[in-house]
């Protein structure tokens, strides 16, 4: 087939999914709508496969026209290349095994077919996002998958406990992405005003054929267009300063977690900037920023991880913390790599989110860690994929995480030696964080209620299925981007690939040393491993009983309170803004306008009745009155015959 | 012609119908005209003028009776017609419903709408704008809060007033250029010192219709207190009136005085923007709340018609189309919740959308309309705006951009703090058929209107052109 209709179908199908579920889920069973919600992303999934065998070089398909003005032009169009295709693949597999996952997560809820009408159009927009060739129609995904994401996280909306915090987390999160949102908007703004174009490959020719004005390297345009699409960014995939949304959001159900604010809506941001890799190329300024504000949110965040007791809370701020090393890349221009990272992180972080999905599955709902312990007799293959999820994620070698980490980490070391330190001050952290989450919740003693250890049990099939997957994919993850000391001909193979889209293949990867990538391989490799030894030592101890918060002291403190972030922008933003609101009700609205308008309406009032005292019935007085006007009459005609004179 | 006529007949008519019928009869007679609106409209051809009365002569002091549309026009008459069907039958199980002067007044009103966005002369304008007045108000005496009558006369007196300038503005316009007739005052240049004056006189009639910041004190509480048609009326079509004025009449007309203008209102325009939302974020009063949010968005229109390009015209009038639906949507919501729990205090409200699920559905549906998430006719408009505005002036584009984030929290909030969360509540009537019909029929608008805005800027951009050509024209003949 074509690779236009395939698209529409791609398009259509988890649309007519979450119609479906929409308009009739109520009236289905639980395994019809689940089934039609998973079937319609499968097959999603499937079709993209097809695009993906039969891509050799962008093709652009557009379908309509959607905005004719005098000075432009936007089309609903979309652009299928290899990045595109890449980043769809990503979404509609692990798509799929979320939703597989979540037949058996959310079997006891009552919203089931609401949640997975959600759940597809959230894949609607976020195809949309990635497949659109012009910023319009990403940023019609772009919102699109905003609002899914504030309809899941606000799922629960009624709980009688939970119900106001979520929805509170639902609105904190649309509101930060609005602001996020604001620059992407203003970068359009500034694009469309510079370019005349919104299409990737338009303007990605533009670029590089030069001559178009006020862009040159380091111009204020290209900076100030640049950093705007950096601001939407950092919005949408939770960089400092709008990163403290996402730990919030964890008040959505476990599958949300794991597939829009682990795997991938929140890689959107590094998406939108890799796609914008022409534009960041001439702006070394903007991407020293991102790099800085890489370094700052991946180490900030690893350190508030540290002291988190809920087990979803610890993987939002490692989540974070990854997203931050994706940023780092993006700033060093290694926009392929932070690719690589993206999809093995989508692997590894969807399997630990599942994974903590199926724990909090099997211990009725209980979320705090220290609360758990033992875990691995009762769950044995939830606990032994988390087990390779968590070495995944610290770079333990071999496995797909120390890859995609290790290329970002030699990258940055070729850049700047003393920033290396930092980030791996960072990793260590994370391996930190990491395996105390692993070993207060799978080994030493049982620490929960009697119920609940009578209850736990390992989760069904459809669970721990996509978890068997995911860990597959978390070992073999890495082959995807070898580096070159392995393999010098078959190496890199997903640079190579993505190279075909538009801008990416001319920027050139240096390649480390051999001696140093074995170095630093080395030095990586053995900070996992010993962080592993410290951390059985000190966690996996069968007495460890439960701390309590109030017995924290010192930076402990700091992290649990995530270095009192969330308090210092109440402080500096939501109060003043109240503050003001409240304000400008209170004292303009009520006492200076409203006062203005009724004291006019006095004024005249009063005056009426100055005047009718006049109207006295007395000739006499009339008669004065009479005089006086004729005077004045007098007296302005002689002025004015004056003044004509 | 009909689409003037008819309303009235169907005024009339009403006034006279057995109280049994009467309320079927409204529905009926506001389809009917709603479906010549949209006859009228699918039918137009963008290139010409349609005129409905024509006869060319001149009657004493000038005055004529011209009546037509151009592409501006038909899209506002179609919106009028629209917002009158949307109005009766949002009202079809209230109350008010069964009164026949109630239904009387409604098509007053659509007559008073039909002749304003028709006349083609500036005295019949003044007429139409000044007759609308009066079945609003008496909507309002008749069936509002008892306890109102001060905000009604602040209302009315304050309208007024306003309006007062605008006569004396119209009658210089007759002085200088011997007609009335809007084709031929359309090619009379003003000189930009005469031409300042009549264009504020204008504009203060404008400003306070619209409301435009600071002349905006009596709208908050009379959208508070005014029967739910009332405060439809006022907000999705009422206001409308001065916008078209203003695009049509006071700017065109008025040309050189628009480098004079232009800074004043775009900067009370974005003030309005910042206030408005600002004062929506602490509001606990539901209905308030969608007042001082309408004074946000409508700031933003009034700044992209003052920019006055192509393209922010365009963006004006396809948002324009968009905020009536949304007002009708918020006001029809808030009114439901006020009918269902007898309170208006938000801080009283909590987890409707549990125990109603199909009212949090659609009260869902439209916040997301009025935060003009993309694919819906509110985007398209406010990043035609936003652009203009920016395009004008960078600080207050990204002034009027603040409305993208605080629109985002006072919305939610309000959704928030009345559907979500535990149920205060313990009782509270589902939709019925007719609400539901008023929901979906906003929804499917702004979403059309959001992937195919063409439909619309392919009818008023003609129109567009041809006035700003005429301007041009115009003012070539004072250089």
């Amino acid at each position: 087939m074509s690779i236009s209709i395939l698209l529409i179908i791609l398009l259509c199908l988890p649309l007519s999914g979450a119609l479906i579920n929409g308009l009739f889920g109520k009236y289905l069973p639980k395994i019809i709508s689940g089934g039609i919600g998973t079937a319609m992303v499968a097959l999603s999934f499937v079709i993209v496969l097809s695009l993906f065998g039969q891509i050799t070089e962008p093709v652009k398909v557009t379908l309509f026209n959607l905005i004719q003005l005098d000075s432009f032009d936007i089309n609903a169009s979309f652009l299928i290349d290899q990045l595109s295709v890449w980043m769809a693949l990503i979404i509609t597999g692990i798509g799929t095994l979320i939703h597989i996952f979540s037949m058996g997560y959310m079997s006891h809820d009552t919203g089931y077919y609401k949640f997975f009408t959600y759940l597809n159009l959230f894949i609607f927009a976020m195809l949309l996002l990635v497949l659109g060739s012009n910023y319009f129609i990403l940023f019609f995904g772009w919102e699109g998958v905003g609002i899914c994401s504030f309809l899941l996280i606000g799922f629960h909306y009624s709980d009688p406990e939970k119900g106001i915090a979520n929805s509170l987390a639902a609105r904190k999160a649309f509101v930060m992405n609005r602001i996020g949102d604001a620059g992407l908007v203003f970068a359009i703004f500034m694009i469309l005003n510079t370019f005349h174009t919104l299409e990737f490959d338009g303007i990605a020719k533009m670029v590089q054929g030069g001559g178009v004005e006020g862009i040159s390297i380091n111009s204020v345009l290209i900076i100030a267009i640049t950093l705007c699409l950096f601001l939407a960014a950092t919005g949408k995939s939770a960089q400092i300063p709008l990163f403290t949304w996402l730990p919030d959001a964890m008040a959505g159900p476990t599958p949300v977690s794991a597939l829009i604010h682990a795997a991938t809506m929140v890689t959107a941001g590094i998406y939108m900037v890799t796609r914008s890799n022409f534009l960041f190329e001439l702006a070394p300024y903007s991407k020293d920023v991102m790099l800085y504000i890489g370094i700052a949110t991946s180490l900030v965040a690893a350190f508030m991880a540290l002291r988190q007791n809920d087990i979803k809370k610890v993987l939002a701020y490692s989540t974070v913390s990854q997203l931050g090393l994706m940023v780092v890349a993006l700033g060093l221009g290694a926009y392929t790599v932070a690719i690589f990272h993206v999809t093995t992180h989508a692997f590894f972080k969807a399997l630990l989110f599942l994974g903590s999905g199926s724990v909090i599955h099997g211990m009725s709902d209980e979320q705090d860690i220290w609360l758990m312990g033992g875990l691995r007799k009762i769950m044995p293959i939830t606990h032994l994929t988390f087990l390779i999820g968590t070495l995944a994620i610290s770079g333990f070698p071999l496995l797909s995480g120390f890859y995609s980490k290790d290329e970002i980490i030699g990258h940055l070391f070729a850049e700047n030696p003393i920033l290396y330190g930092v980030i791996m001050c960072s990793v260590v952290l994370t391996a930190v964080y990491m395996f105390r989450l692993y070993f207060l919740t799978f080994h030493g003693s049982f620490r929960g209620t009697k119920h609940q250890k009578d209850h736990a049990h390992e989760s069904p099939i459809s669970m721990t299925l996509p978890l068997v997957i995911l860990a597959i994919l978390s070992v073999f993850g890495g082959l995807l981007n070898l580096p070159g000391l392995f393999l010098h001909e078959g190496a890199h193979w997903l640079t190579h690939y993505l190279a075909g889209a538009p801008g990416l293949g001319l920027i050139e990867h240096p390649e480390a040393a051999v001696n140093t990538t074995i170095l630093l391989m080395a030095v990586a490799s053995t900070v996992s491993i010993g962080v592993l030894i410290w951390a059985y030592l000190t966690y996996a101890k069968k007495g460890a009983i439960a701390r309590k918060d109030s017995e924290l002291s010192g930076w402990e403190v700091l992290s649990n309170r995530k270095l009192y972030w969330d308090e210092l922008y109440h402080l500096l933003i939501v109060k003043p803004s109240e503050f003001l609101g409240t304000m400008l009700n209170n004292l303009v609205e009520g006492k200076i306008l409203n006062a203005g308008i009724v004291g006019l309406a006095t004024l005249t009032e009063k005056t009426g009745t100055q005047v009718r005292k006049l109207q006295n019935g007395l000739v006499s007085s009339y008669l004065l009155w009479m005089v006086i006007g004729l005077i004045m009459l007098i007296v302005f005609y002689l002025i004015n015959t004056l003044n004509w004179n | 012609m009909e689409l003037v006529i008819l309303p009235l007949v169907f005024g009339i008519l009403s006034f006279f119908i057995p109280v049994k019928w009467v309320r079927v009869s409204t529905l009926i007679f506001a389809f009917s005209s709603l479906i010549v609106g949209i006859t009228r409209l699918l039918f137009f051809d963008p290139n010409y003028m349609e005129y409905i009365f024509h006869t060319g002569k001149v009657y004493k002091l000038g005055l004529t009776f011209e009546m037509g549309y151009d592409g501006i026009g038909i899209v506002m008459l179609a919106l009028s017609n629209l917002v009158i069907f949307l109005v009766a039958l949002a009202n079809f199980n209230k109350e008010e419903a069964n009164a026949p002067r109630f239904a009387g007044l409604i098509f007053l009103m659509q007559f008073g709408l039909n002749g304003l966005f028709a006349a083609q002369d500036a005295v019949m304008f003044y007429i139409f704008w000044e007759f609308t007045l009066i079945p609003v108000f008496l909507m309002l005496y008749w069936f509002g809060a008892k306890e109102n009558n001060r905000t009604l006369l602040k209302f009315f007196l304050y309208t007024l007033f306003g309006s007062l300038f605008m006569l004396l503005s119209i009658l210089a316009i007759g002085v200088y250029s011997n007609s009335y007739a809007y084709e031929t005052i359309q090619y009379t240049a003003i000189p930009a010192k005469y031409a300042c004056w009549i264009f504020s006189g204008f504009l203060i009639a404008f400003a306070v219709k619209v409301p435009l910041f600071p002349f905006h004190t009596w709208q908050p509480n009379t959208y508070s207190t005014a029967p739910m048609a009332g405060t439809m009326l006022l907000s999705a079509i009422m206001l409308k009136m001065a916008l078209f004025g203003m695009i049509k009449w006071m700017i065109p007309l008025n040309f050189s005085a628009l480098a004079t203008w232009q800074w004043p209102v775009i900067i009370l325009s974005v003030i309005g923007i910042l206030y408005g939302a600002f004062i929506a974020m602490r509001e606990y009063n539901i209905r308030k709340v969608f007042a001082f949010a309408s004074i946000s968005h409508l700031g933003l229109i009034v700044a992209g018609i003052i920019v006055f390009t192509v393209d922010s015209l365009q963006g004006s009038i396809i948002q324009m189309v968009n905020h009536s639906l949304i007002a009708i949507g918020l006001f029809f919501a808030a009114g439901i919740i006020e009918q269902r729990l007898g309170t208006s205090n938000l801080n009283e409200m909590g987890g409707i959308a549990k125990i109603a699920p199909r009212f949090g559905f659609w009260f869902g549906v439209i916040m997301f309309v009025s935060l003009s998430v993309p694919m819906t006719a509110g985007f398209i408009g406010e990043f035609l705006l936003i652009k203009s505005v920016f395009e004008f002036n960078i600080w207050m584009g990204i002034f009027s951009a603040f409305t993208l984030v605080i629109g985002a929290v006072y919305m939610i909030r309000a959704y928030q703090m009345s559907s979500m969360g535990a149920p205060k509540i313990t009782e509270f009537k589902d939709l019925m058929w007719n609400e539901i019909s008023v929901f979906a029929i906003i929804a499917i608008l702004a979403l059309s209107l959001g992937l195919y805005p063409d439909f619309i800027f392919s009818i008023v951009k003609p129109s567009i052109n041809h006035m700003l050509e005429a301007v041009v024209d115009t003012q070539l003949i004072i250089k």
